[in-house]
């Protein structure tokens, strides 16, 4: 008798703890709700034939709705923000453990960042992870100085002084969640025209870091070893600058590498996007319409040029997709 | 009995609780505190820019006014978080502010062209040896990148084929 009153004050113990822990967290579901990208993918039939990972560049320019509607490619995009090379690889080797996507999309941007950019950052991609060896990589590899991994554990440690600053959103979300995106895309309808972008500053050193490329090539190994095209892409982003020397570093490893890249800032004007009407943040990202216009120019090329199914001639599937159509339609009025 | 074990684990609980809060509020302490002694450090000594006799520091207050009409004028917002980076142009160099809660502060000057130089006279197109007779302690060298610290204010410079091509005032803040 005694034993299972200590093992039940134990078990409440434990549920106290936990729920506080869950209840401290951020739920990223009002707010910052970048933070809630990556789990949402936890909910989703897992049946894409195209993967995007990279950062913000592909969850604010490729709708894989539209890629849907044009071309009836199921694609996903697993972006998050400031995703970095080490968050993109580890992110797609979780993916594999889900399904086997004939493509996979890889936005270069995070080349240029050799360590990791700060907490806040690191927190809206690893946050909401599901526990795996993979989230444990992430977070080894992403800490900054003033990190400990304890805190992934137990957000307790990291949200504790949120006591005081609890909103209704943290206990209208506790036990349950929502999406926010439509197959990873974020719906941004504002428009904020490009004007004046800041001086383009010299760098005492373009070339990629070799950890970088140590990541580059473990993406490519991955994709190679599970039969998956890699595709290399640079999004059509007017700031932060992409540096010519930058470019030929990506051109000279995908030719070295045979892999198709594509940098849409050459494109812009085949695209259609203007950078008056189409941008919602002067020129970093696109708003709705740029992206749209952006995921059906991309959507032809995956299209014309790899062996996609036109997955509106499956009952089953088009059934799925027309229902997100849907939802997607009423989200973007 | 009962009472007394619901009374033990409550304790127990909130001890617990008061020990972690604790570790990590004691650990952003340490944090501030040397953050302090930084700010205090950096008004001792830093690096500023001068410009036709007006002194321009780094982590000041911006005041638009106070600068005259800008040539270019844009804002850098983050991926995902508020706030915005502002860089406004002007003739001969470029100033870029941060937010400090309801203050706009000054954060990087960015040198445009020859016509502007450092408080020690040294400017764009100057040769590698200017650099080193007029900055005479030893900088941080990294690739092509001359940086002299002075508390939380760096001037950096880039050298290329022996000539500055880049002169840049910041301001190592978070």
């Amino acid at each position: 008798m005694k034993y299972i009153r200590t093992i039940a004050i134990m078990i409440i113990f434990i549920l106290i703890f936990i729920l506080l822990n869950m209840l401290l967290s951020p739920k990223y579901m009002t707010d910052l709700v970048e933070g809630s990208m990556i789990s949402q993918y936890y909910r989703e039939d897992k049946n894409h034939e195209v993967i995007f990972i990279g950062d913000c560049e592909v969850y604010a320019n490729f709708s894989p709705m539209v890629m849907y509607e044009e071309q009836g490619i199921t694609a996903y995009v697993r972006g998050s923000s400031q995703q970095l090379i080490w968050q993109s690889y580890s992110i797609l080797e979780e993916t594999l453990k889900y399904e086997k996507p004939k493509i996979v999309v890889f936005n270069v941007n995070s080349m240029r960042y050799d360590e990791p950019v700060s907490e806040a950052y690191n927190r809206l991609t690893i946050d909401k992870m599901k526990w795996s060896k993979q989230k444990v990589d992430i977070i080894n590899a992403s800490m900054t100085d003033e990190e400990d991994f304890l805190s992934y554990v137990f957000p307790i440690l990291r949200y504790h002084s949120r006591f005081d600053k609890l909103t209704k959103e943290d206990f209208e979300y506790l036990f349950k969640t929502k999406n926010n995106t439509h197959n990873g895309f974020l719906i941004n309808k504002n428009i904020k025209p490009v004007e004046n972008l800041p001086t383009k500053r010299k760098l005492s050193n373009y070339k990629f870091a070799d950890i970088c490329y140590d990541y580059l090539d473990k993406i490519n190994k991955i994709c190679k070893d599970n039969n998956i095209e890699l595709v290399l892409i640079k999004a059509p982003s007017l700031y932060p600058y992409w540096y010519d020397e930058y470019e030929e570093q990506i051109k000279e490893y995908a030719q070295r590498n045979q892999i198709d890249y594509y940098n849409f800032k050459d494109k812009i004007d085949e695209i259609g996007i203007d950078f008056s009407m189409d941008t919602y943040d002067a020129g970093l990202h696109l708003n709705l319409d740029g992206a749209t216009k952006m995921s059906k120019y991309f959507a032809k090329i995956l299209k014309d040029n790899y062996n996609l199914i036109d997955y509106r001639e499956n009952e089953e599937i088009n059934n799925i997709y027309q229902k997100k159509l849907t939802e997607y339609k009423e989200a973007i009025k | 009995m009962n009472k007394k074990i619901l009374i033990g684990v409550l304790i127990v609980i909130v001890l617990i609780i008061g020990v972690i809060v604790y570790m990590s509020t004691n650990k952003t302490e340490t944090t501030d505190t040397d953050g302090t002694s930084k700010t205090a450090q950096e008004e001792i000594e830093s690096y500023a820019f001068n410009y036709n006799g007006k002194e321009i520091k780094l982590g000041a207050e911006f005041s638009r006014e106070e600068f005259g009409q800008e040539l270019g004028y844009s804002e850098v917002p983050s991926c995902a978080f508020e706030g915005v980076d502002k860089t406004y142009t002007y003739e001969d160099y470029e100033i870029t502010t941060y937010q400090d809660g309801d203050k706009e502060k000054i954060r990087t000057i960015y040198l445009l062209n020859e016509n502007a130089q450092t408080e020690e006279g040294v400017k764009i197109t100057d040769s590698l040896d200017d650099l080193k007779s007029k900055y005479q302690e030893g900088p941080t060298i990294s690739d092509n990148k001359y940086t002299y610290t002075k508390g939380d204010t760096s001037i950096e410079f880039i050298v290329e084929n022996e000539i500055i091509t880049s002169i840049e005032y910041v301001l190592n803040v978070e």
